[in-house]
This record gives C-alpha cells, sequence and structure tokens, in this order.
C-alpha cells in the first residue's frame, strides 16, 4: 500500500494502537522480551516527544512526517543491532545516541526551513526568526538581523506616532526641537510624555497619512530588502553552488 | 564544512541514482560505497533539506516490518542537479590531483 509523503496519515506519540495487548510485537517474544520491547519503545516515545518540541514551528505534517521517519529508523536499526531481531533498550539507546540530541538534530531540520519559509511569505515575525537562525550562523545575517530590526522599527515608529495623534492630539506628532546654539533635532513623539517646551510641532495632523505611509513604506521596503538577501544567501548556498 | 555538506548532498543524490530508497538503505549504500563516516543526525535533516529542493520527492511505503518506509527518489530536477554536480566535482577533482601529483612522488625531505 502506497501512502503519499506528507498525507499526516501517521499518528505520532500514540502508537498503542499497533501494539497489540500481550505486548507481542513483530513476532516478538513473551515475557522479557515483551518488557524490552515496553521499554525500549517508551524510550523511542521521549525522544521523539523531545524532537518534537524541539521542531516547534514547523507545519504540523512535516513534524509527523519527520517523527515516523526517524521512528521507523531507530526501530528497524535497533532490531538489526540487537540481539536475535530484538529491540533492546541497549541497542535504542545506541541508536538514538548515533542521531544525536533532539535539539541539535531539530536545528539541522530547522536552519534551512525557517529561512525557506520566511522567503516565501509575508509576516515579520517569521522573517525576523528565520534571520536569527542566520545570524546565528554567519557575520552576513546578523548584519541582515540588525538591519531589519532597525527597518521594521523606524516604521513601525512613524506607524505607531500617526495612529496615536488623535488620541493625544497636542503632543503627538513630528516635532523640531532647538538644541544648544543654532542646531535642531527631529524627534517622532506618541504624545505620553508633556509637550516640549521649545519646539514646534511640523506636521499637524497630515501626520496620519503621511505617517502611515512614511512607516509602511519603510516595512514594506525593509522586508523586500531583507527578503531579497535571504535569497541570494540560499541561492549561493543551494547544493552544487558556491 | 560548506564543502562537506555539498559532498554529502552529492552521495545522497548519487545514492538514489539506481531508484528509490528509504533512509536506512541510503545510510547503508553511503558506507558501503566509500569509506566516509556518515553521521544518521545529519543524513536525515539532509533529505529533508533535498526534499524541500524538490531535487527528490518521497512516498510512505508499508513494510512487513510494521513500519512503514519513507522512500526517497530522485525528481527530474534532482537527476540534472546530480549530473551537474558530478561534472563539476570531476573537474575539480582531477585539477587537484593534478596539484597534488608532486606530492605525491615527493619523498620526505632527509634532515641535514
Amino acid at each position: 500500500m502506497n501512502m503519499t509523503g506528507g498525507s499526516g496519515a501517521f499518528s505520532v506519540g500514540g502508537r498503542s494502537g499497533k501494539d497489540s495487548p500481550g505486548g507481542t510485537k513483530d513476532g516478538g517474544t513473551i515475557g522479557g522480551g515483551a518488557i524490552h520491547a515496553r521499554t525500549a519503545d517508551a524510550r523511542v516515545d521521549d525522544y521523539l516527544e523531545q524532537l518534537r518540541k524541539a521542531l516547534a514551528g514547523l507545519s504540523g505534517e512535516t513534524v509527523s512526517d519527520i517523527l515516523e521517519e526517524l521512528r521507523g529508523h531507530v526501530l528497524e536499526k535497533s532490531a538489526l543491532n540487537g540481539e536475535g531481531g530484538e529491540v533492546t533498550p541497549a541497542a535504542v539507546e545506541n541508536v538514538l545516541a548515533a542521531l544525536g540530541a533532539p535539539e541539535e538534530l531539530a536545528a539541522q531540520y530547522m536552519a534551512d526551513d525557517l529561512l525557506e519559509r520566511a522567503s516565501r511569505g509575508w509576516s515579520p515575525l517569521l522573517l525576523l526568526r528565520g534571520l536569527l537562525r542566520w545570524a546565528s550562523l554567519s557575520a552576513a545575517g546578523v548584519f541582515v538581523f540588525i538591519g531589519c530590526l532597525v527597518g521594521y522599527f523606524v516604521g513601525g515608529s512613524f506607524m505607531l506616532c500617526a495612529i496615536l495623534k488623535p488620541l493625544h492630539p497636542h503632543s503627538a506628532g513630528l516635532w523640531r526641537l532647538a538644541d544648544e546654539g543654532n542646531s535642531y533635532s527631529f524627534s517622532l513623539r506618541m504624545g505620553f510624555g508633556s509637550i516640549p517646551a521649545d519646539g514646534r510641532e511640523l506636521l499637524g495632523w497630515w501626520i496620519v497619512p503621511i505617517g502611515l505611509l512614511i512607516g509602511g513604506g519603510m516595512c514594506f521596503l525593509t522586508t523586500q530588502i531583507a527578503l531579497w538577501c535571504v535569497r541570494q544567501y540560499r541561492r549561493s548556498h543551494a547544493p552544487g553552488r558556491g | 564544512m560548506q564543502l562537506r555538506k555539498g559532498c554529502l548532498e552529492l552521495a545522497i543524490l548519487a545514492s538514489l541514482w539506481g531508484g528509490k530508497l528509504y533512509g536506512l538503505e541510503i545510510l547503508r549504500r553511503l558506507e558501503s560505497g566509500s569509506d566516509m563516516v556518515i553521521s544518521e543526525g545529519t543524513v536525515y535533516p539532509l533529505l529533508s533539506r533535498l526534499k524541500s529542493l524538490a531535487l527528490v520527492e518521497s512516498e510512505w511505503v508499508e513494510s512487513d516490518g510494521g513500519h512503514p518506509r519513507k522512500y526517497y527518489r530522485l525528481t527530474t530536477a534532482g537527476k540534472l542537479r546530480a549530473i551537474e554536480m558530478a561534472r563539476v566535482w570531476s573537474e575539480f577533482s582531477s585539477s587537484l590531483s593534478k596539484l597534488l601529483e608532486p606530492l605525491a612522488k615527493a619523498k620526505p625531505a632527509k634532515e641535514k
């Protein structure tokens, strides 16, 4: 019987249905063998549960696919290594050790996938998570991550200011503040503090459309530039290149 | 590290050249066909990556052992990529061999 990958046809974690109540399995033995099989099974379940937690963020379908594949791997390889084709706890431990710690294994699964999904989607949060992962791998990633953070911060500030203007009509907006001497600075105020003494508000109610436009534009541009960087990075790291 | 990962990807694609295999068979083939020591914790995530790049596709097949196996096979894009990578690799390895020739013939210099 064939099943296409990703159909999510296999339950994960709750395998009890596959085992007969007596604990016999794969034509296995009764008595000591059954106890072996049960503790070994529990150990595999435990490992896969940790892996499932560490894979949080991937789609449920992908996760159950990965877990079911690894369960098959662990049980089959343990049976090959164990005494007389039996899945012993010791054999399971060896196979799990070869796979590595669940967190490290998950990190290998996630590293590419996060960037991959981020580069297809529009979610700034997903993008930032992907960039953070990238930043943990390379200096270029750190650079893009920080740039992206700054872009969203400035863009978000403009939009927040525009939204808060109706709530704090007298103090929110873009202000020109006099500094010492002839110099002056601009300040984007949310209107929570007092009205600056020697300042002048520049845009008045225009901050609403202009703030939304500039803020939205900055967020859009930031996303586009970050996605472009991610695509360049992915292209240079695709197999067979770079 | 990047080189090693690229090699491993090529090795996996090459192992699938003869037809569909599941994870354990791929591992076995990589180990028997070469002296490479390959961690299973590396191969499974790489298979997942190759799948997301549409270089391989997978299907679940029930087995006698009671556990379904996830079989992988090369897609057309995967075959093309494997051929391309094999060509690049051969060129790279032959030019490196040329560069290494003097070293292979050389005898360790005796201290005077």
